[in-house]
Order: structure tokens, then sequence, then C-alpha cells
């Protein structure tokens, strides 16, 4: 919201609000360091994307497996339906 | 209902390349440049790992969602045909 009406300041309408990071939590005693990389964040950040997409295929694989087993399973000669 | 039953497994499975995970991948992201932004960092530049989280996020749910969706349009559908062959007279064509 304060960035948001700084820029509605930058526009002229309204007066800008006093400098305040966007999400401040009562828990968080200093101001987010947005030069220095945060570097277990940026970790778990790629870690859990990998594991995402890595489960993510899997688990496809797995579907397409299974829907071709219960296809044959299943034995039905028709070519007109699935 | 479980969000995936188990004869849902009988229907082909989406392709990995599909819209539900584009769209909400897509949002996933849109939703990390929001977060840049409202932060008053680089859009584009910043929270790389952060773009690619959300948006991998949001292409696995999207991904499941869509089975789902797959999932009760078939059902319904079935449904609808079941009833079709128990009332064929109510759906006799103009002829018949």
């Amino acid at each position: 919201m304060a960035a948001g009406l700084r820029a509605v300041g930058r526009w002229g309408l309204t007066a800008a609000a006093p400098s305040l990071a966007f999400t401040r939590s009562a828990f968080v005693v200093n101001k987010p360091n947005n030069a220095q990389p945060n570097w277990m964040g940026v970790g778990l950040a790629f870690g859990t994307s990998a594991a995402l997409w890595a489960f993510l295929i899997k688990q496809h694989n797995d579907d397409v497996m299974e829907y071709e087993r219960r296809k044959q399973e299943r034995g039905h000669k028709c070519t007109g339906c699935s | 209902m479980a969000f995936l039953p188990d004869e849902s497994r009988s229907l082909p499975p989406p392709p990995l390349l599909n819209k539900g995970s584009v769209w909400l991948g897509f949002v996933g992201w849109l939703s990390a440049l929001a977060d840049n932004a409202f932060n008053q960092r680089p859009v584009l530049r910043a929270g790389v790992h952060r773009q690619i989280l959300l948006a991998s996020l949001g292409y696995f749910v999207g991904y499941h969602l869509l089975k789902r969706t797959e999932y009760v349009h078939a059902k319904v559908d079935r449904e609808m045909f079941e009833y079709v062959r128990h009332h064929p007279l109510d759906f006799q064509t103009a002829t018949g």
C-alpha cells in the first residue's frame, strides 16, 4: 500500500506515505536487506522447485503407465472411442 | 469425495504441457512479479529464485487441478449418457 501511495504521490494526487517496506510484519525486527542474497532462501527455493518438477514428472509418468495398464486390462477392441 | 478417486486413473492423463499448468504457472510467476513490485524491487530481475518457485508451484497445482476437472467432466458425461440410454423415448429424433 505504501508503494502504491508513493506512486500516486508521484502523480501529484495525494501526499506520499513514509518509507515502509510493503510486507512489514510485526514479527520481523530488521528491515529486509535486498542488497545481499539470502543464500539459504535461494537454495531452498531452487531445491523445492527441483523437487516439485521431479515429483510432477514422476507423477505424470506413473499416470500414463497406470492408464495404459488399465486399458490393456479392459481389452477394449473398438477404435471409435477411447 | 477424494480429490482424485481411483477411477480417475482410468482416464488418459493430461499431457505435461497443458492449459491448467500453463495458466497457473503464469499466475504464480505474475504473483512473484507483483511481490517484487510491492516491495520496490526491480520487477523482472529480482528474486528469480522466487519467480521460478512460484511458477513451478503453479505448474504443479495446475496439473492436478486439471486432472480433477477432467475426471468431474467425464463423470458427468457418463451419467448423462447413462440417462439418455435409459430414457430412449425422451431422446428420439423428430423422424423416429
